[in-house]
């Protein structure tokens, strides 16, 4: 089935484009890669498929339905959810705190029965706790519910934002460089619990990545990016091999003879 | 161990109580006086951390609200002879003239026309951020004050309000403080708590977590709104008179100052620099007066306690730039930690 649909996406600032013409199709259950040198717009695609910029041209949809122009926390509402690639952890809370925040907007209880702590409140205030714990179990995370999110290490940050993603219910997530930083024993963990949680949530997965070793491990597909234009799309395979690809990331070859 | 706290808590309130009591036996008026302002600078600098503080709004109306809430009360609790030797310049709009209510609801009705007049600031101003929405608010709040000065009608404009029902004792200040105090307290630490604190820490990362920041900004602000307008009527029941330039920017500077030396996202920081603040500018009072030092003979110049007062808030600024408690809280937990041997107990959720 297909998920979510970019149709002929393009993203113009002034006299910049920063997309071009991008066209992406998710599946249920698909793990799809986006690189391409630094600058070349991957970033902005994230955006606009969130609801950041509404794209100066081109469709979205998500499950069949239209949603170009809308604002990002409805669609994080419909079950796209995503991390950032400099990591956006709300800082001065507790652990916890930032995980069970992801549960508010499913929250169905108004502001007076939150504060006068009426039944319906209390009943999800409990269900939120239950799942939030259970989230950060499955991410490694129970010890260090009580800490500051700015005091875990790196690692852990990247592991709490996407527990806080997932917070969310998502269908989709998306990952602006979930291996960003990180060395190969993390890498490589990473990308066993990317794939793990796939499988445990019934995800799909989008995600910006340069760490190749990360992205022909798991990627079904990869789109490639430079200069805001889709220069090939294919398996890993594929995409290994394209001489576009190749000429992107490492130049053009002279011809000194 | 949660039972035990909340017995504590209530033991607490009881003693706190019993202080009061004492208080209003002993105390001179003068001090009765200082004691009450203290308690309702509490409700009006929790009403504005509420905005500032939590939810990481910079606003600067919160003289406007106060101003709408302390004229609404005066207007339904003045009797008829009042509100007739007042508006001598022009009589006062039907059915207001006439218009009564018990202290009570007048101070609901206060807190809720502060929360709509809030609601209408609000909606348009919370779509700026930062310095733009301090300096739109506070345009706001001095539309506001104008608008009062020149409803001869309704507020006998520029001439204020005179011999307003002195209602407000220290049970009713300290009462709604501390009704203040539990409700805004309950509504930090429920989700939409939460959700406002995560709107302060990064709005970007709160939007995409699904919080919608228009819908919860507008919340907070109107939640603040209606807080502050109860202080508001509070206070002009406990002045007795009331007038348009009661509610200059000064005014909202002064909890603004509460709430920076207390901690922005403290309540407990809150409680207790509102009774630093006031307390201490009262007893600051003496610079103002002539002194004498050996044979040296200092005369008095108005407004020296001012200069002090400031100099010592900007040491605090610069020193302890987060305020007395920063975004913690005084909490049973806090007290047992740091009275007992033991490390502090990982994950303070736990109760």
């Amino acid at each position: 089935m297909k998920l979510l649909k970019v149709e002929n996406v393009s993203m113009i600032f002034g006299g910049l484009t920063a997309v071009k013409e991008f066209n992406l199709e998710l599946n249920q259950g698909e793990i799809v890669a986006l690189i391409g040198p630094n600058g070349a717009g991957k970033t902005t695609a994230f955006n606009v498929i969130t609801g950041v910029y509404t794209p100066t041209i081109g469709h979205i949809s998500y499950k069949g339905k239209e949603i170009t122009g809308q604002r990002p926390d409805q669609i994080t509402k419909l079950g796209i959810a995503r991390t950032f690639q400099n990591i956006r952890l709300f800082k001065e809370l507790s652990v916890l705190d930032n995980v069970l925040i992801a549960n508010h907007l499913h929250l169905k209880s108004n502001f007076l029965e939150a504060t006068f702590k009426l039944p319906r409140y209390r009943r999800e205030e409990k269900e939120i706790l239950e799942k939030s714990l259970n989230l950060l179990e499955k991410v490694g995370l129970q010890d260090a519910q009580g800490e500051k999110a700015s005091s875990l290490p790196y690692g852990k940050q990247r592991r709490l934002e996407i527990a806080r993603a997932l917070a969310t219910n998502p269908a989709i997530l998306l990952l602006d460089e979930p291996a960003a930083g990180m060395n190969p024993k993390e890498t490589d963990d990473l990308t066993e619990f990317i794939r793990q949680i796939r499988d445990e949530f019934q995800l799909s997965i989008f995600m910006i990545e340069h760490h190749m070793q990360v992205v022909m491990g798991i990627s079904d597909r990869i789109c490639v990016f430079d200069y805001g234009v889709t220069i090939a799309e294919g398996n890993p395979y594929e995409i290994q091999n394209n001489q576009k690809v190749i000429e992107a990331y490492l130049g053009v070859a002279e011809d000194y003879a | 161990m949660k039972q035990k706290k909340t017995l504590l808590t209530v033991i607490t309130i009881f003693v706190l109580f019993a202080l009061v009591y004492l208080a209003d036996q002993t105390l001179d008026p003068y001090k009765m006086r200082i004691l009450n302002l203290c308690a309702i600078y509490v409700v009006l600098g929790l009403s504005m951390n509420l905005i500032n503080g939590f939810t990481g709004l910079f606003s600067l109306g919160h003289a406007g609200f106060m101003a709408v809430g302390a004229y609404t009360t005066a207007i339904l609790t003045m009797p008829d002879v009042v509100k007739g030797q007042n508006f001598f310049m022009a009589p006062m709009m039907k059915p207001l003239d006439t218009a009564h209510v018990p202290f009570f609801l007048a101070l609901l009705i206060s807190g809720i026309l502060a929360g709509v007049v809030g609601y209408l600031i609000g909606a348009p101003a919370l779509r700026l951020r930062g310095d733009y929405l301090a300096i739109a608010t506070l345009g706001f709040a001095e539309i506001i004050r104008v608008v009062f000065t020149n409803m001869q009608s309704v507020t006998n404009g520029a001439l204020g309000l005179k011999g307003i029902p002195v209602s407000a004792n220290i049970w009713w200040t300290f009462g709604v403080a501390l009704v203040t105090v539990l409700v805004i307290g309950s509504l930090i630490n429920s989700s939409y708590g939460r959700a406002f604190k995560a709107i302060r820490e990064d709005e970007i990362a709160a939007e995409s977590m699904g919080i919608n920041l228009f819908k919860h900004k507008v919340l907070a602000f109107t939640i603040g709104a209606f807080f502050a307008g109860i202080g508001g009527g509070l206070l002009g029941s406990l002045l007795g008179t009331i007038d348009p330039l009661m509610f200059r920017f000064f005014l909202t500077f002064n909890v603004l100052l509460i709430i920076i030396l207390g901690g922005m996202g403290s309540i407990t920081g809150t409680i207790i620099s509102a009774f630093i603040i006031t307390i201490g500018g009262e007893l600051l009072r003496f610079l103002d007066e002539s002194m004498t030092i050996g044979n040296l003979v200092i005369p008095g110049i108005s407004g020296m306690r001012m200069v002090v007062f400031s100099a010592l808030l900007m040491i605090v600024v610069l020193f302890f730039n987060r305020g007395i408690m920063g975004t913690k809280e005084l909490s049973w937990d806090s007290f047992f930690n740091k009275f007992s041997k033991k490390p502090l107990a990982k994950g303070g959720n736990k109760q």
